[in-house]
């Protein structure tokens, strides 16, 4: 019975992804934060998306971070964000790869910097969050051949991968010199590539539905409802 | 007629595919922002190597992909620029002048020891990544070599819509972005830079020519020269 059940929900949920999705296949997503300090924002301060540094080995792909400095400041709960290159530049050279801090504990320091500590409140920086992570294939199979001729050409088979896009970003908080936090999205997909005569790709955005599940989980953390 | 058409044809063909096999960078000179630092008081000379003017760096990959890296000016342009900021005075002198006679209180000549690139063929992600090993040379008034410090810098860049040509050209870029900040941030140890004093009777410890391991280079580039 209960495999009956099971399977039923899979073929509905297969079917629901493939015609509802429209050309979507199926994502499982789980976001989350941890939160260690008060937050709020005013409407006068920022955010700054920041790459953790690739001299660590971080691999976050410069696309999501474009994109969750456009979902931060979309909508009517928009966030102020200060471009990251814009940001970097105007403290050059203390968040390049190589010297960007790495803990909280540094950036004491950091602000005795000459000209550090004034930049930052001149372009009004509340928060640096740091993302790590990346989006990775993870598994894949099945097959698919194409072949064309004179008279035309067509594609059979069946190919499948599954994608998992896992990201970190921690919530520094510059008034108080702290950590305010972390937020992860957990997001894994598996896309499907059935082909008869014409190939129909089912694709998972994993990573699309990682960028909108952090960066509407780091909204609500940062705005922080219950002091609004 | 027609076996003409065909040989310029089948030239063209040969042509395109042999180009498919090699790609060509060219880097324009990069800008650096303006540091947040103080600037060392001292007045510099900078003589630059001769290949500064014009670097070009030919690899095959995996035996088969030719890349050809034409930093032209850039090395040279992005000296100037990061000295400009780092020192109260900089003056570009050439091979030909002769810096014992110019009033410096020290001479920096810099120069390229080694340059390496990876493509995602070879590390089988989507990132290519330029190492630079720069050597700073530092002489004194009196012409002792008091410093000699090797410069080890990386840049790494995905590869976008944009293509590899771009990506490699960006990792380029963030080496040099690299290179600049480390002597930016070491240049003022009190091992290095600062030895030389603006006081002309201050005497700084000379190294020897071409001797890597010495007591200044190592207390520089230990922990940073990655």
């Amino acid at each position: 019975m209960n495999e009956l059940w099971s399977s039923t929900v899979a073929y509905r949920l297969t079917l629901v992804c493939a015609l509802l999705g429209v050309g979507a296949g199926c994502v499982t997503s789980r976001v989350e934060d941890a939160r260690e300090g008060i937050t709020g924002i005013a409407s006068d301060e920022s955010v700054v998306i920041m790459a953790k540094s690739y001299h660590l080995g971080n691999e976050t792909e410069a696309k999501y971070i474009a994109c969750i400095e456009n979902a931060l400041a979309r909508g009517s709960k928009g966030l102020r964000v200060i471009p990251h290159k814009q940001f970097v530049d105007s403290l050059f050279p203390w968040f390049e790869p190589r010297t960007a801090p790495t803990e909280t504990k540094g950036l004491p320091k950091l602000m005795e910097r000459p000209g550090v500590a004034a930049q930052i409140h001149e372009q009004g920086v509340r928060y640096i969050i740091w993302l790590e992570g990346d989006t990775e294939k993870v598994a894949g199979g099945g097959s698919l051949s194409c072949a064309a001729g004179p008279g035309g050409g067509g594609c059979f088979g069946f190919a499948w991968w599954q994608n998992a896009s896992d990201y970190n970003a921690s919530v520094w908080d510059l008034e108080g010199l702290e950590s305010a936090g972390t937020v992860s999205a957990d997001v894994s997909g598996t896309s499907f590539l059935p082909a008869l005569v014409v190939p129909i790709p089912l694709i998972a955005r994993t990573q699309a539905a990682a960028c909108k599940g952090l960066a509407n989980q780091l909204r609500a953390f940062i705005i922080s409802d219950e002091l609004t | 007629m027609i076996a003409t058409l065909r040989t310029v044809f089948m030239g063209t063909l040969f042509a395109s595919l042999a180009a498919g096999c090699g790609s060509s960078v060219v880097l324009d000179p990069p800008t650096i922002p303006k540091p947040l630092m103080t600037t060392i008081p001292l007045s510099v000379g900078l003589r630059m190597p001769e290949n500064f003017e014009s670097f070009v760096h030919e690899e095959e990959v995996l035996g088969r992909e030719q890349w050809t890296i034409d930093l032209g000016r850039s090395n040279a342009v992005f000296f100037a620029q990061l000295f400009g900021y780092m020192f109260e005075t900089v003056t570009v002198v050439s091979e030909a002048d002769d810096p014992s006679i110019m009033p410096f209180d020290a001479l920096i000549e810099p120069s390229i020891d080694e340059f390496e690139f990876s493509v995602p063929n070879q590390t089988k992600t989507n990132d290519f990544a330029v190492w630079i090993r720069y050597r700073i040379k530092v002489y004194d008034r009196d012409g002792k070599l008091v410093v000699n410090w090797p410069v080890s810098a990386y840049g790494k860049s995905q590869t976008t819509v944009m293509g590899g040509k771009d990506a490699l050209q960006r990792a380029a870029i963030l080496a040099m972005r690299d290179a600049a900040a480390l002597m930016i941030i070491k240049f003022d140890e009190p091992t290095l830079i600062s030895s030389i004093s603006s006081d002309p009777t201050s005497t700084a410890v000379p190294v020897e020519e071409g001797g890597e391991a010495t007591a200044q280079a190592t207390t520089l580039g230990g922990d940073n020269d990655e």
